[in-house]
C-alpha cells in the first residue's frame, strides 16, 4: 500500500515537530501567518491567533510531507502521485469533497445565501459569541475550500508583467505597514487611539449599527466567494 | 492637520491607489487584482495565505 499511496504512508508516520516547524520557515506565507498570529496573540485576540497559527502549522506539515515524498522519490522510491511539483504546485485530478459540495451553487444562490447570513448575523451584537461562532465557522469553511485546488484551465498561467505585480504588492505592503505603524503608535496594543486610529477604529461607527454590520458582512462573504473561485 | 487626519489620509491614499491600479488594468497591461490573486493562488501556500487573510478580516471586525 505504501507504493500506491506514498503521501498517505508518509502522512501516517509521526513527522518530527522541529523538522516541520523549521522547514515551514522556508515559505514566506508561513512566516507571515506566524508573525500575524503572534501579533494577534499579543494584542489580546486569541481566536484570531489560533486560526492563523493553525493555518501556518497545516501548511508547514503539508510542505514537510511533500518534501519527504520528493526525497523518497529521489532515493529511488515511488514519489508523488498525480505529478505534484515542488513548492506546492499541484497537477492532476483528486477528490475535493468541499468543492464537490459547493461547486454547483449558482451565483444567485450564493448571493441570496450571503445576504440572508449577513442580515441574521449582522443583527447579533458585535463581538458576541453567536456572531463569533458563525463568523469563525464561515472562516474555517473558507480555509477548507482554499486548501483544495479549484478546477483549472489546461492552458496554464497567464504571464504577468513584473511592474504590475510590483505595483499591487507596493499598495498592499504599504497599507500593511501603515496599519502596523498606526497600531504601534497607540498607547498600547490593546488601547485604541483617536490620534492614530487603526482600520478597526475607523470602521467602528459603521459596524456599531446593525445595517452597517450586515452590509460589511455581505461584502466580506462576496469577497470570500470571489477568492475561492480563483 | 493633526495626526488623526494624517492617518486617515494615509488610508485614503492606499484605497485610491488600489482603485487606480484596477482602473488602469482595464486600459493598460497592468494586471487586475483578480489576475494577480489567481496567480498567487495557484499553489496551496498562496491559496491558504490569501484566504487566511480574508478570514482574519472577518474575525477582526466581527468576532471576539
Amino acid at each position: 500500500m505504501a507504493e500506491e499511496d506514498p503521501i498517505g504512508s508518509i502522512r501516517a508516520e509521526r513527522l518530527p515537530l522541529a523538522s516541520t516547524l523549521l522547514g515551514g520557515l522556508r515559505d514566506p506565507v508561513i512566516v507571515i501567518l506566524v508573525l500575524a498570529g503572534t501579533f494577534d496573540w499579543l494584542s489580546g485576540n486569541p481566536i484570531h491567533s489560533i486560526l492563523l497559527l493553525a493555518a501556518a502549522f497545516a501548511l508547514a506539515r503539508d510542505a514537510s510531507i511533500r518534501r519527504r515524498a520528493e526525497f523518497a522519490k529521489a532515493a529511488g522510491g515511488p514519489g508523488l502521485a498525480g505529478g505534484h511539483a515542488p513548492g506546492g504546485a499541484e497537477t492532476g485530478a483528486r477528490a475535493v469533497p468541499f468543492r464537490a459540495a459547493f461547486g454547483d451553487l449558482s451565483p444567485r444562490a450564493v448571493v441570496i445565501g450571503a445576504a440572508a447570513f449577513a442580515v441574521i448575523v449582522g443583527w447579533f451584537q458585535r463581538y458576541s459569541w453567536p456572531a463569533t461562532a458563525t463568523v469563525v465557522g464561515v472562516a474555517a469553511a473558507g480555509l477548507a475550500l482554499g486548501w483544495e485546488e479549484p478546477p483549472r484551465e489546461a492552458s496554464g498561467p497567464v504571464p504577468l508583467r513584473a511592474s504590475g505585480v510590483l505595483a499591487w504588492a507596493s499598495v498592499f505592503v504599504g497599507l500593511a505597514l501603515w496599519e502596523l505603524a498606526t497600531l504601534l503608535l497607540q498607547p498600547s496594543l490593546t488601547t485604541d487611539s483617536y490620534a492614530h486610529p487603526t482600520l478597526s477604529v475607523v470602521t467602528d461607527p459603521i459596524l456599531a449599527t446593525r445595517p452597517g454590520r450586515s452590509i460589511i458582512l455581505f461584502l466580506w462573504l462576496m469577497f470570500g466567494w470571489f477568492l475561492v473561485q480563483r | 492637520m493633526n495626526s488623526h487626519d494624517v492617518t486617515l489620509a494615509g488610508y485614503a491614499f492606499f484605497a485610491l491607489a488600489g482603485a487606480g491600479l484596477q482602473l488602469l488594468s482595464y486600459r493598460t497591461r497592468i494586471p487586475s487584482l483578480g489576475t494577480v490573486l489567481t496567480r498567487i493562488m495557484r499553489t496551496r501556500s498562496g491559496r491558504v495565505g490569501v484566504v487566511a487573510g480574508w478570514a482574519w478580516l472577518g474575525l477582526h471586525f466581527f468576532a471576539r
